[in-house]
């Protein structure tokens, strides 16, 4: 009934409103589901690269009790994705200096899904190919740091909370007068106009992919372990 | 006294494309005069295959062989169809990373795609890797605002082009977002960027003094922002002669296009259809002139439910 009424509705605004409109614009936004293909031309181009990628790409690194999502200020992801590179970074490493990881919600590409986590999720969730840099800061940063994650709205971190507008980094005291970022070289190097990194007092450019480290740690951790802690408030 | 001068009928029309599309149709019959039918995508993102079931936001969802499905049924209603692409073509799944985005453009040649705008990943594999792509993709490149002279993207990319359908002229352009901070130096080099404003004005106007009944600008500026940093919101408000704006880069999943005003009073639409190749938009146009004035505009807005 209510199809009916619309099409009439529809209809009849059609006709009043035809003296006066010269130029009628219809729109649909067609959302692309099982629609049925029959278009073997199609699939047979994709075929020999699909075969080959799967070759690799399917092989499982993890399982996900949950879906992982990213997300702003927060999200399961951000919290995975940051605990996971800070943790390939310190975890045999024996030190008392302050240091957190900070990413871009924008780098993270994708969304792990409940369920088997091959290789290929990990190519979408962290599809570039970018290096984890260690990046030494002066006490005297923490200003503009802050400052760009506010008027983000806040950007995936471990190893520390921000809270009130403050930053508050793991190990640091007031005796601190520098601390570590573990981030990556495309946000090292000015990437999503973090331009604070330019006041470094030191960096070091590890031969580690991002995406490389995130498929050891997903190995190691075998069932993903979600952190659901608020680390970013307002 | 009620002002609007154009009236919004907002169809729901649900039961598939088919079903609404036929009884569209009927009902319009007495304006059936030059129809340009616009399908378009944006941020694609190497997505080729449908999202896999379990995904957490669209599962099943997209697909490329799909998407040629419904843009071939759509073709065999149609008479004149044009199909855009906003950019970001690249990068998101693992068939770029391990072919350089190669599948990417094979498929967008069998697509039948017209025309495309180069987003910034689409500058990931660096402007060699692009052009590498590239050669596969027998369509052109619109950009007016990267000035590649001194790049290998010299002469490989064009400003705009013209499209004939029927009685019905169409001119498109492209204009990229500012790739500096967005995309590593070293993949854009020496690429110039020019002020999307000024260049869209010069574009519509070359193409409106063409003879262009219908002038669309793809962009890759993004939909809007908190800042005031250009978006395609602005640039329809600071420009004339623009008719359509086809957007990207922001993954905005619009409901139906933004209506905006520009310089001279006239009627610009901005559409955008998120990311991943998940919704294909449409966007038929029936011309009885060739005014954009709001009064001669009759918008109707069909949801695919």
């Amino acid at each position: 009934m209510i199809r009916i009424f619309l099409f009439i509705f529809c209809g009849a605004g059609l006709l009043a409103c035809s003296s006066v409109s010269k130029i009628v614009v219809v729109n649909e936004q067609i959302t692309i589901d099982n629609y049925s293909v029959n278009n073997s031309s199609i699939d047979s181009i994709i075929l020999p690269y699909r075969t080959e990628l799967n070759k690799e790409m399917k092989e499982v690194i993890a399982v996900s009790e949950v879906d992982f999502l990213v997300s702003r200020p927060c999200g399961n992801l951000n919290n995975w994705v940051t605990d996971v590179l800070l943790n390939s970074q310190i975890k045999n490493m024996k030190s008392d200096e302050p240091i957190f990881c900070l990413i871009n919600t924008g780098g993270i590409r994708s969304t792990i899904n409940k369920g088997e986590v091959t290789l290929g999720d990990f190519y979408k969730v962290m599809p570039f190919d970018n290096l984890i840099v260690w990046v030494k800061m002066p006490i005297s940063s923490l200003v503009e740091i802050e400052s760009y994650l506010k008027s983000t709205g806040g950007e995936p971190i471990a190893g520390a909370l921000f809270q009130n507008g403050k930053l508050v980094i793991n190990g640091m005291n007031e005796q601190s007068n520098y601390f570590w970022i573990v981030t990556s070289d495309y946000l090292f190097n000015g990437g999503d106009k973090m331009t604070f990194f330019k006041q470094n007092l030191e960096f070091k450019v590890t031969d580690v992919l991002m995406r490389n480290a995130l498929i050891s740690g997903a190995k190691e951790q075998r069932i993903l372990i979600q952190d659901t802690t608020n680390r970013i408030f307002f | 006294m009620d002002r609007r001068k154009f009236i919004r009928t907002t169809a729901l029309v649900s039961g598939g494309m088919i079903i609404s599309t036929s009884a569209f149709s009927q009902s319009n019959s007495i304006l059936k005069t030059k129809k340009i039918t616009i399908l378009h995508t944006n941020d694609t993102h190497s997505n080729i295959d449908p999202f896999p079931l379990n995904h957490a936001k669209y599962p099943d969802k997209g697909g490329v062989a799909r998407r040629f499905d419904l843009i071939q049924k759509i073709r065999s209603q149609e008479e004149h169809v044009l199909l855009l692409d906003a950019g970001d073509i690249f990068q998101g799944t693992p068939y770029f990373n391990k072919f350089g985005g190669v599948l990417e453009m094979k498929l967008m040649t069998a697509l039948g795609y017209d025309a495309a705008t180069l987003g910034n990943h689409d500058f990931d594999g660096g402007m060699d890797g692009f052009l590498k792509a590239k050669q596969f993709g027998l369509f052109p490149f619109l950009c007016s605002n990267y000035n590649f002279e001194n790049t290998v993207l010299d002469a490989q990319t064009q400003r705009n082009t013209i499209f004939q359908k029927g009685n019905v002229k169409i001119g498109v352009f492209g204009i990229g977002v500012e790739l500096k901070g967005l995309v590593p130096d070293d993949k854009f080099k020496e690429t110039k960027y020019i002020d999307p404003i000024e260049i869209a004005n010069q574009q519509a106007l070359e193409l409106k003094n063409s003879g262009c009944d219908l002038i669309i600008c793809l962009s890759h500026l993004g939909y809007e922002y908190t800042t005031d940093k250009i978006s395609d919101r602005i640039l329809a408000k600071k420009t004339k002669n623009v008719h359509l704006i086809i957007g990207g880069h922001t993954h905005t999943f619009l409901e139906k296009p933004t209506e905006e005003i520009n310089l001279e009073g006239n009627l610009v639409l901005i559409n955008q259809v998120g990311w991943g190749g998940i919704n294909l938009g449409r966007i038929d146009f029936e011309f009885e002139t060739k005014l954009f004035s709001k009064k001669e505009v009759l918008i109707i807005e069909k949801q695919n439910l």
